[in-house]
């Protein structure tokens, strides 16, 4: 039983930065851009985030709410600047997406690490590290006797605030998408972007927001991975993939920002299950290849079910020329 | 305004890809390289303090064997990550700079590192790029790296190559490569009397990197000192499969703390499991570097190497013209490997006396931590009472789990 709980609070916190990723691409997704450079804007985001906060130490006085508010927004910025660049090139320029994508992962890539290194350079110890405060701050909460209740409190209120603050995110873009009329009117622009702009939406506007949003979030999403994963030190490669998890877990949760929520811990679990329930003989390899084996099988089976509502947006991956209709 | 905005929107995209082509560069070039645009008059500047500073050190370490000419060497390293895993290649780094010192080399002219080398093919083109830059001496220090040197060195005998934790060199047969390593065992055996003493749980736990003899038998010491002072304490094990994967460490760390282990060692690259360890408020044993600073309420000590002995040794043979020793390895008594300082305000009391007794012992006699009677975890005898098992050669061979140790996969 312990080892179950214990499963479900780490599964939570190898979730999360899965779960930013996937709601920036769902965002990006329905706005009708497919989106392959979270890898890329996760990293940008990983860095900015920590120079943020290296920089808000620094200038701002101290260490704390205002380190951890700098790394929240510098991350956002970055991977909206990420996002920009794509935006500019697919909606403006009307480039190919999944080339534009990939190409933005591989800037990512380099920016993150390079600024990383530069950062760890620039500091007196030879590598980047924010403050104790500012550590403290990306630790877990402690909700007094709420913390404490057995079982609940450990699954439910023993986190750091960005999982609270994704899970937040996601309900609120489950409500933006259903019931919202912005909401609606991007997923017409996603759907089918002719009859949007017949009907008086400016796809071109919608699409650049979207996208630079989603770009936004999944920098957050980095900032996770640099600041409380890694504890606030730049480490080289620290991203190592889980924007591509993301890119997967989108399909997974059939572009649905609240299944969004399960699905991350889901994957989160799957990265973590094999040092809370070892088999005595099965490779470890084999548990890391779980997370994209059921991506395939998710696949195969909403391919077969041919759900209308729980497929990808339909003009996701083309661009839209106006003088085409 | 959509022109102005449009124009805008490129002119970003410039700059972006801008910044992007100086990232490419900068990071194949490595820090250390020379700077192109250096002025002859810095040039004549800086090799004026080289020499002079070449002269003073020659003349403190090699008084006996006369002038030794360090000027012209050119000294390549293939690192796995950077200086900012604050481990494994931070402290390669710490004994390369040392050496650069006492030798009065020039790190910026003299030194070319290459960083983040993945344990591929890339491996291969650096060393080809160290050697393209005239590069002397070229080392090569993750285990991964070893088919790539052996294949680098058969192409350019006249560069030596020194591989760090590999095998081979003995046995290849080109008398341009050469294994180095240490007795670390023994360092660890001292960080593991601080993990003993300070758990209550008795259940201490391990983050390995992968299950080939080096780490085998860097947990086996580690958990033999511990034993030391506590008889009834046991170990769990878990694998993170890669050297330096900080987000595996980190995850690996926290399952063994869910277990209830309350002192954490390691034989990983990064500082993931000390911060973890911190977090989780439990303490924590590193390895290679001195982590206070990352985890100052959890780090108890560490087990840490000074690699500069072997790279002086190793660059003073070529610069004197002499052979390397084709498999090299020294411990404790030489320097090469001893623990960090204890972290005072934490470790448990009589820590201090317990290690210094056990180092006594190191030092004054010919005691190995592997002294029988040993049991492996599933009742074989594999040291008998009475007898010492050696490490024949410089990559630690010793592969058995001990009796007491839990590996969970």
């Amino acid at each position: 039983m312990d080892n179950i709980i214990n499963l479900l609070n780490a599964a939570v916190a190898a979730g999360t930065p899965l779960l930013l990723g996937t709601l920036g691409e769902i965002l990006t997704e329905k706005s009708g851009n497919l989106n392959l450079g979270v890898e890329g804007m996760m990293f940008m985001g990983a860095v900015s985030g920590l120079a943020g906060g290296l920089a808000a130490e620094q200038w701002l006085g101290g260490a704390g709410v205002m380190a951890a508010v700098g790394a929240l927004l510098i991350s956002f910025l970055a991977g909206a600047l990420g996002a920009l660049i794509y935006s500019f090139l697919t909606i403006t320029l009307r480039a190919n997406q999944n080339v534009t994508g990939l190409t933005l992962t591989i800037f990512g890539t380099g920016f993150g690490n390079f600024f990383g290194e530069i950062l760890g350079q620039r500091s007196a110890t030879g590598f980047a590290q924010v403050t104790q405060g500012t550590q403290a701050m990306f630790q877990p909460i402690h909700f007094g006797a709420l913390s404490d209740i057995p079982i609940l409190g450990k699954l439910l209120f023993s986190y750091n605030w960005i999982v609270y603050f994704s899970v937040a995110l996601a309900i609120l873009m489950a409500w933006f998408f259903k019931k919202s009329r912005t909401g609606l009117n991007l997923r017409a622009v996603g759907e089918d972007p002719a009859t949007a702009d017949a009907a008086g939406i400016n796809v071109t506007r919608y699409k650049y927001l979207a996208t630079i949003v989603g770009g936004g979030i999944c920098g957050i999403g980095g900032m996770y991975m640099c600041m409380v994963t890694c504890n606030g030190i730049w480490v080289h490669g620290c991203v190592s993939g889980y924007g591509w998890l993301a890119v997967a877990l989108v399909i997974f949760a059939t572009w649905n920002p609240a299944r969004a929520i399960l699905c991350g811990i889901i994957f989160g679990g799957l990265t973590v299950l094999r040092m809370y329930f070892p088999i005595k003989g099965l490779a470890t390899q084999f548990y890391d290849m779980v997370p994209y084996i059921v991506t395939i099988v998710v696949l195969v089976i909403t391919s077969i079910r041919q759900s209308r509502e729980h497929s990808q947006p339909k003009s996701c991956g083309n661009n839209y020329f106006r003088e085409e209709r | 305004m959509k022109k102005f905005v449009s124009a805008f929107l490129s002119f970003a995209m410039i700059f972006s890809l801008a910044a992007c082509g100086s990232g490419n560069s900068e990071t194949t070039a490595a820090p250390t390289t020379t700077p192109a645009a250096t002025t002859s008059a810095d040039t004549t500047a800086a090799e004026k303090d080289t020499t002079a500073a070449a002269t003073t050190a020659a003349e403190a370490t090699t008084a006996a064997t006369g002038d030794v000419d360090y000027s012209k060497l050119k000294i390549g390293f293939v690192h796995i990550s950077d200086p900012s895993d604050k481990g494994y290649t931070y402290n390669h780094d710490l004994g390369t700079q040392k050496m650069a010192k006492e030798l009065g080399l020039d790190v910026n002219t003299q030194i070319i590192n290459k960083y983040n080398i993945p344990e591929g093919a890339e491996c291969g083109t650096a060393l080809r790029e160290l050697v393209d830059a005239g590069c002397n001496i070229i080392f090569a220090t993750s285990f991964g790296f070893e088919n790539y040197v052996l294949e680098v060195a058969k192409e350019y005998p006249d560069v030596q190559f020194c591989h760090a934790t590999g095998y081979q060199a003995a046995t290849s047969g080109l008398s341009n490569v050469h294994n180095y390593f240490g007795e670390i065992h023994q360092a660890r055996y001292l960080s593991g009397i601080a993990a003993g003493l300070k758990t209550s749980t008795n259940k201490i736990g391990y983050v390995a990197a992968m299950a080939t003899p080096e780490v085998i038998s860097g947990y086996d010491a580690f958990y033999l000192g511990a034993k030391s002072v506590n008889p009834d304490v046991t170990m769990e094990v878990m694998y993170t499969n890669s050297w330096n994967d900080p987000t595996k460490e980190a995850q690996v760390a926290k399952a063994l703390i869910d277990d209830g282990c309350d002192v954490i060692g390691q034989h990983c690259d990064s500082t993931a499991a000390a911060t973890t360890a911190e977090q989780n408020g439990v303490f924590h044993v590193g390895y290679n570097s001195d982590m206070r600073d990352a985890a100052p309420k959890a780090s108890l000590t560490s087990a840490v190497w000074d690699w500069s002995i072997y790279l002086e040794y190793a660059v003073n043979c070529v610069a004197k013209g002499e052979a390397i020793d084709v498999d090299w390895s020294k411990g404790l008594k030489d320097g090469v490997c001893d623990i960090s300082p204890l972290n005072d305000s934490i470790i448990a009391d009589g820590t201090k006396e317990a290690i210094d007794a056990a180092r006594e012992k190191f030092l004054t006699s010919d005691w190995d931590v592997f002294t029988g009677p040993l049991k492996d975890n599933e009742g074989n005898e594999v040291v008998k009472e009475g007898e010492t098992f050696k490490e024949p050669a410089s990559a630690p061979s010793f592969n058995h789990i001990l009796e007491g140790i839990t590996v969970k996969e």
